[in-house]
């Protein structure tokens, strides 16, 4: 665990202050058709201070932590934020400070011998090489990691943090009798916790693996979807992608700032009455959120924050400045990823809400159009231009599911998009294996219903 | 522990001691100096100082690694039992090893020392320029940095290389603006090592700022079409990439899943194509000097007028596939000019995308790729007309490269790409 050496030199003196102390511990465990190819592990940390001068930032980190180099972070810090506000003069007012958080270390255990890891890939990737001998490839990914923070900043805020988290990830290949390799991925499971608290028994997950390989099969038989638009449905991995790569993003602050989409639509209708988005803290609809924070890396509070409701757009995620800027309450956005890093505005669970309907009803009110299960990833724009890779799906005619799809893509304007949404599905599911990135990767969860919309999609 | 050799030396001692049969190591320090503008206004300076173990062990034929970012010698003895604990938990596999002992080396590349007044003044110099000449963009956000290292790689082999390096690197990433009309965010990132050119000058900056501007009065692309995707420079750098992940990464080779793992030597794209991996040319900055692999970069050829001339594996890669290693770690690309000004590729098409960025999902594992050409225009009659919103491109990467029919003689350099325009047919266009 972190020793506690930031208590005492921080004080704000007019100026908003932050130092923290961080470690970072990670293991990757990737094992390809049978061969360990991946067997590593790490730990980084160091401690790192950021201070706040007249609108301008000074920020200042070392990879050593101790008294010295806690007292020489603060300085540079101080020293850099000085320089700006010489050459800037920007002469803006002192950020408030927020109501201090105050915590004590949570327990934590060490993350684990790397033989964990390895054992359990192994005998995974030996129960698919045994089960399946049709596949032309398959990979076993197993990874963990935690970061322990300890926050001291000069609203008072002193908080140690640990928030570990660990995955399992399946890649299954096939060829086409074309010969063409196609290949499906999927996240067995895990989130916030600890390797023994998700994984124990590989054969926990063997039904999961079929479903897979059964998917795979049908996309080798696959078909490209007609390009254009189409009337779909988005299941959950695809409505929690958009929730945070074509919403979200737009509208965080900085990006606001910068011009995105959301400037000028605040109080607008930017969706169908159905869509309702928030960005979760630590606990959505009563249950704890796939990765939890309760304080953010400038020393606010968490609390979750609304941003389209019954489909108009009420809330921008902030940080301290932008707050103040947008005369916003900040609820904990600003977030740093590794020791080295300042915070930036970041989501932290993302989720458009269920509504009443039925995935089966949602299907049957399709003549024709697309069922679109799972994503690997997605891009969006500040206008709200999105596209995401679509890795598995369907054809739906006559209100029936017909052919997988092979491998496409779908794009829109979240806005518009949002808009011809017609039904939501009662279902919340959330996935959190990802990063999000901007300047620094960023652990984030994603979360849904199936959605039905239109939207564009790519062919051949 | 301060001297990098020595601390080195020590990390060896201790993965010895723990018991690994070989072990290597790479020993850093590094210190940056950043700073940031944010929605068009200076915002943020950072001072950086961090330090690099990371450690490889081999124990009865078992690899394993472990990394941490202290010096001190309880740090690095946890480290290094952790790396062996990690070893024996892993797999028997011949392929594994460390670099032979050849002739060791010292560089210094890259600036030497920063001058940060200088560089200050460049950027205030870039933000004036683009609030005078450029009055629609937003820069939504701009990271600029001086960074130098000094690396130390050793191993139980006798093998010893140090590379001190500096240099400057400059990333911005902007829209235009006019009422509430927004275009798409482009971005552009450059390194270089010294500060004599204004930064608005180096690679394609200027013109991506001029198209951005252009892109206020885009129109949605309406039909469908299969044929000609004129591709940017820095577009290009990105497709080429995305091929050679697909077809010739160590993992689509090691698990036989490339369509290219039979075809060394053989063609594999137009004979107009040759792509390189070139971290010593001297429009590279700073480019590497030491393999990941702890072995002299080199440059070489990954196709050659349209030839696959290597995989570019590690060197586990290459023992586990019986191939060679790769010459250098660097992606310094280099693509090789064609013999047509883009001017006259241009007024040759009757219709065609001009595609400046594209974002777009992970391509199949056999290549089939589709996405939206983002930052694009509409060239038809020879001339580009307008700049698209919602235009969906589609093809595979594999056949989009037996089918270039130009390749500009004009190339962009940005300090670690040299990159013409490159005309491929067969893509699907949709609205």
């Amino acid at each position: 665990m972190l020793e506690d050496l930031l208590t005492g030199p921080v004080t704000s003196g007019g100026a908003h202050t932050e130092l923290r102390a961080q470690t970072t511990e990670s293991v990757k465990v990737s094992v390809v058709s049978g061969n360990l190819i991946a067997n590593a592990g790490g730990t980084a940390g160091g401690v790192c201070a950021r201070v706040y001068k007249n609108g301008s930032w000074g920020f200042s980190s070392c990879a050593d932590y101790d008294a010295d180099s806690v007292r020489a972070v603060l300085k540079e810090a101080r020293e850099n934020g000085e320089f700006l506000d010489g050459k800037l003069n920007k002469g803006k007012a002192p950020l408030p400070e927020m109501k201090p958080y105050i915590t004590d270390a949570p327990a934590a255990a060490p993350i684990l011998p790397r033989k964990l890891y390895i054992d359990y890939a192994m005998a995974l990737d030996a129960h698919i090489a045994k089960t399946y001998p049709k596949l032309s490839g398959r990979r076993v990914i197993v990874t963990g990691e935690k970061f322990e923070k300890l926050l001291c900043a000069s609203n008072g805020t002193h908080a140690h943090t640990v928030a570990p988290r660990v995955y399992v990830y399946v890649f299954l290949s096939a060829d086409t009798k074309d010969g063409e390799t196609l290949e499906l991925f999927d996240v067995l499971d895990g989130g916030s916790g600890y390797f023994p608290d998700y994984f124990t028994d590989p054969a926990q997950y063997y039904e999961k693996i079929d479903s897979l390989y059964n998917e795979l099969m049908d996309k080798t038989e696959g078909i490209f979807p007609e390009a254009g638009t189409a009337d779909v449905i988005m299941a959950p991995s695809l409505s929690g992608m958009l929730a945070h790569e074509a919403v979200g993003h737009t509208v965080e602050a900085d990006l606001v700032i910068g011009g995105s989409v959301a400037g000028h639509n605040l109080g607008k209708e930017v969706a169908s009455p159905l869509v309702n988005m928030v960005d979760f803290a630590h606990t959505a609809l009563g249950k704890p959120c796939p990765l939890p924070v309760y304080v953010d890396d400038e020393g606010t509070a968490c609390a979750d924050e609304v941003l389209i409701k019954d489909g108009i757009l009420v809330g921008y995620m902030n940080n301290l400045e932008s707050a103040q800027r947008f005369d916003m309450a900040p609820r904990g956005n600003a977030r740093a990823f590794a020791y080295s890093d300042e915070p930036l505005i970041r989501m932290r669970n993302t989720a458009v809400l269920p509504g009443k309907d039925k995935l089966e009803d949602m299907i049957a009110s399709i003549d024709h159009g697309y069922l679109l299960t799972r994503t690997g990833n997605g891009q969006a724009d500040t206008t709200g231009e999105f596209m995401f890779g679509v890795n598995m799906g369907y054809e739906i005619k006559n209100g029936k599911l017909g052919r997988a799809l092979r491998d496409t893509t779908i794009s829109g304007v979240a806005f518009e998009m949002l808009k011809t949404v017609s039904m939501v599905s009662d279902d919340l599911v959330w996935e959190s294996s990802g990063y999000c990135g901007k300047k620094q990767p960023m652990p984030v969860g994603i979360g849904g219903p199936a959605v039905k919309c239109k939207v564009s999609i790519g062919g051949q | 522990m301060k001297d990098l050799k020595e601390i080195a030396s020590y990390t060896l001692e201790a993965l010895t001691r723990a018991g690994a049969d070989q072990a290597q190591c790479t020993v850093a320090r590094g210190r940056t100096k950043e700073l940031n503008i944010d929605g068009g206004e200076i915002s943020l300076m950072r001072t950086l100082l961090d330090n690099q173990v990371s450690m490889k062990a081999i124990k009865d034929g078992k690899k394993g690694t472990a990394a941490i970012n202290k010096f001190d010698k309880a740090a690095i003895d946890q480290a290094a039992a952790e790396c062996i604990e990690a070893a024996q938990a892993g797999v028997a596999d011949d392929a594994v090893t460390i670099a032979a002992l050849t002739t060791n080396a010292e560089f210094k590349v890259g600036a030497d020392g920063e001058d940060m007044d200088a560089f200050y003044d460049r950027i205030t110099e870039f933000l004036d320029t683009v609030n005078k000449e450029y009055p629609k963009i937003i820069l939504e956000q701009v990271i600029s940095d001086y960074s130098e290292s000094d690396s130390v790689f050793m191993n139980t082999n006798g093998v010893c290389h140090r590379v001190q390096r500096g240099g400057y690197y400059f990333e911005s990433m902007f829209s235009a603006h006019e009422g509430e009309r927004a275009t798409s965010f482009n971005s552009y990132g450059s390194q270089f090592s010294d500060l004599s050119r204004p930064i608005i000058d180096v690679g394609m900056q200027r013109k991506l700022l001029e198209q951005s501007q252009q892109e206020l009065n885009a129109k949605k692309f309406e039909g469908k079409f299969t044929g000609k995707l004129l591709v940017s420079p820095g577009c290009l750098g990105d497709f080429i990439n995305m091929a050679l992940d697909n077809f010739i990464s160590d993992t689509s080779i090691i698990d036989g899943t490339s369509p290219w793992k039979n075809a060394l030597g053989e063609k594999v794209a137009d004979g107009k194509l040759t792509v390189s991996m070139v971290p010593l040319d001297p429009r590279m900055s700073g480019g590497e000097r030491i393999t990941d692999d702890g072995y002299v970069s080199e440059n070489y050829d990954i196709i050659k007028d349209g030839v696959l001339r290597d995989f570019g594996l590690s060197e586990y890669a290459a023992r586990k596939t019986g191939n060679k290693r790769a010459p250098n770690t660097s992606g310094c690309m280099a693509i090789a000019p064609g013999d047509t000004p883009i001017a006259e590729i241009i007024k040759g098409l009757d219709r065609a995308i001009l595609v400046c960025r594209f974002s777009g999902g992970q391509p199949a594992v056999n290549g089939d790729f589709s996405g939206v050409a983002k930052n694009s225009f509409l060239i038809e009659n020879g001339e580009i007309k307008h700049a698209v919103t919602e235009t969906m491109i589609s093809g595979n990467l594999a056949a989009m490269l037996n089918n270039i029919p130009a390749i500009s003689k004009e190339t962009v350099e940005d300090g670690s790409s040299s990159l013409p325009y490159a005309l491929f047919d067969g893509i699907t266009v949709s609205g």
